[in-house]
């Protein structure tokens, strides 16, 4: 039993469990505030790398340093959003996207401070129970979980989320009825990134060693092709994509099926090359995913 | 390092690495003008290119310049084929302008991980028969590369004048503008869409082969490239071919600039900050 609770099972379920989260975060930010965050790994990157610094330069204890980490996420991500949310949705969608670029390119250059290329660590768990601690920290985060999911599934029927889903249908219809709609789309972007850097500090014990090539842009698309493929209209709809796809390949496949070890390097092509695929497929025939209704909705 | 010597070699470092910059952005231009989405797949095309030349160079052993032509002609089929496979078919559903970028996400995804199945994770480089070193304002460049730019400033400037001096540019001009007008008055959007779709295809893809024989040819070699088409894209004037022009020349210098003043990569953090600041002042919206 100890052993099942201790093992690498557990360590891939907690990551699940992390970008389960991104997921239903970036469905709140996109169906619900009609934010085009494709910077997502930024945020979480800086999380990571913030509460990482705080904790083992400045030994901050674990839980100020989450705190703090993801309180400066917002406060990057709210001088962001002023620059941006009121563009378009082209223009939010490379500016995020930028700005993931430069939080990686900062992670890379400022070795002073990073280590650069090479990364640095240990960073260790909260507490220390032995054989049990991955498997507590598994329930810690799965509760962060489970309450995200639960504040998401309150906010739509709210009177708040209806002024969300308003900003995002008509902006200039709910401007005329004297809603700050700016203001409201930055105070819901600080928060929601912020919870984004939240769930970054709370993986950088998992990874324990951080560097920058695990917060390339290969994590945004890989989160984006999840919820499109999951159900982007749907609370659960980032939970099935992510079990669709990294659920899938990274743990059932790479765990269950027995790959030749002359082809092992060809699996993550493989991999993204269907990721790709199946994200087409998906918006060609089935644009709400999954969970989705069939039909395309008709646009006014 | 005197004065002059910095300004001599930021230029020439400069020009250098915009020159296939500036045919990717008009390429890039190209699509956006007509279509107007982020065609994030673009960047495979330029992936492509240089592994098309690979094929026709490297490996069945034909002259460098020679296997241009080819390489070059298959991009562009390759952008047609996308285009009238998958980007088509979903203009026709009704796929909103960002699920389109989504979109292009997912076959730029597809097109780069399957080229990896069949090029595999190695750097290829180019057979040049011949290469010698010149010494062009103190910096040492290459024939090839010298070649190079000779060759990209004769391409866009025949796309240029293609645009915006022939009949066939006009209409196309035209279509970018208002379709329904253009359909109107009498042009075929699907021949123009496809003959707009050619050209940057090409465009791409001699981009990609003029990269790979400045440096190596990988399969990351375009999507390094993308956030810095779109950026020059858009900061250039969305749609405007002579902006994009005149950007991709400034962020060439730009970057050698502050590449020269301090480390590698700040270059393009400075950048991606102005862009960032340019967006703002642009006060981009549909």
């Amino acid at each position: 039993m100890e052993q099942l609770f201790s093992g690498y099972m557990i360590y891939s379920l907690s990551f699940l469990l992390i970008f389960i989260a991104l997921a239903t975060i970036l469905h709140l930010q996109f169906s619900i505030g009609g934010i085009v965050n494709f910077g997502i790994v930024g945020f979480w990157g800086l999380g990571m790398y913030a509460f990482a610094l705080l904790n083992l330069k400045l030994n901050i204890p674990f839980v100020p340093a989450v705190l703090l980490a993801s309180a400066l996420t917002g406060i990057v991500s709210m001088a962001l959003g002023r620059i941006i949310l009121n563009l378009d949705d082209q223009a939010v969608l490379v500016g995020t996207l930028a700005f993931a670029t430069i939080i990686e390119y900062l992670a890379t250059t400022e070795k002073w401070l990073t280590n650069g290329v090479m990364g640095f660590g240990t960073i260790k768990f909260p507490f220390d129970l032995g054989a049990n601690t991955l498997f507590v920290y598994f329930l810690v985060v799965l509760v962060f979980l489970i309450l995200l999911m639960f504040y998401v599934s309150k906010i739509k029927t709210s009177p708040y989320g209806r002024l969300l889903l308003s900003i995002k249908d008509n902006e200039i219809l709910s401007q005329s009825l004297g809603k700050p709609t700016f203001r409201h789309k930055i105070i819901f972007f600080t928060v929601t990134c912020s919870l984004i850097g939240f769930f970054g500090a709370m993986t950088a014990p998992l990874y324990n060693y951080i560097f920058p090539r695990m917060i390339g842009p290969g994590i945004t698309f890989t989160i984006w092709i999840a919820l499109m493929l999951g159900g982007r209209k749907k609370l659960l709809g980032g939970f099935i994509g992510i079990l669709a796809t990294i659920g899938l390949f990274d743990y059932v496949i790479e765990t269950v099926v027995p790959i030749p070890t002359q082809y092992a390097e060809m699996v993550p092509n493989v991999k993204f090359a269907l990721y790709g695929l199946t994200l087409m497929l998906v918006l060609m025939f089935r644009p709400l995913g999954i969970l989705g209704d069939k039909k395309r909705e008709v646009k006014g | 390092m005197t004065v002059s010597t910095f300004l001599s070699s930021t230029l020439v470092l400069g020009l250098l690495e915009a020159a296939p910059l500036v045919l990717a952005a008009v390429g890039f231009t190209l699509i956006f003008c007509l279509n107007g989405f982020i065609n994030v797949a673009y960047s495979e095309n330029i992936t492509l290119g240089a592994y098309f030349a690979v094929i026709f160079n490297s490996i069945l052993g034909w002259n460098f310049y020679l296997s241009i032509i080819p390489a070059a002609l298959l991009s562009g089929v390759i952008s047609v084929l996308t285009y009238l496979l998958l980007f088509r078919p979903a203009f026709k559903r009704g796929v909103g302008k960002t699920e389109l970028i989504i979109l292009s996400v997912g076959l730029s995804y597809f097109i780069r991980y399957g080229s990896k199945l069949l090029f595999g994770n190695d750097l290829y480089n180019f057979n040049f028969s011949s290469t010698s070193y010149l010494s062009f304002f103190g910096i040492g460049i290459t024939t090839v590369q010298l070649a190079c730019i000779g060759l990209v400033v004769i391409i866009s400037l025949g796309i240029y004048l293609f645009i915006y001096k022939t009949n066939y540019g006009e209409r196309m001009r035209a279509l970018a503008d208002n379709e329904e007008l253009a359909m109107i008055s009498g042009i075929d959007p699907i021949k123009v869409s496809i003959l707009i779709w050619f050209i940057a295809g090409t465009a791409g893809g001699l981009a990609g082969l003029f990269y790979g024989a400045f440096s190596f040819v990988s399969s990351s070699l375009g999507w390094n490239l993308i956030l810095i088409i779109i950026m020059v894209t858009i900061v250039g004037g969305i749609g405007s071919v002579r902006g994009a022009l005149i950007a991709s020349a400034c962020v060439g210098i730009i970057t050698s600039a502050v590449t020269l003043l301090s480390k590698p990569l700040y270059g393009e953090i400075v950048l991606l900050i102005i862009f960032i600041g340019i967006l703002k002042l642009r006060k981009v919206r549909v």
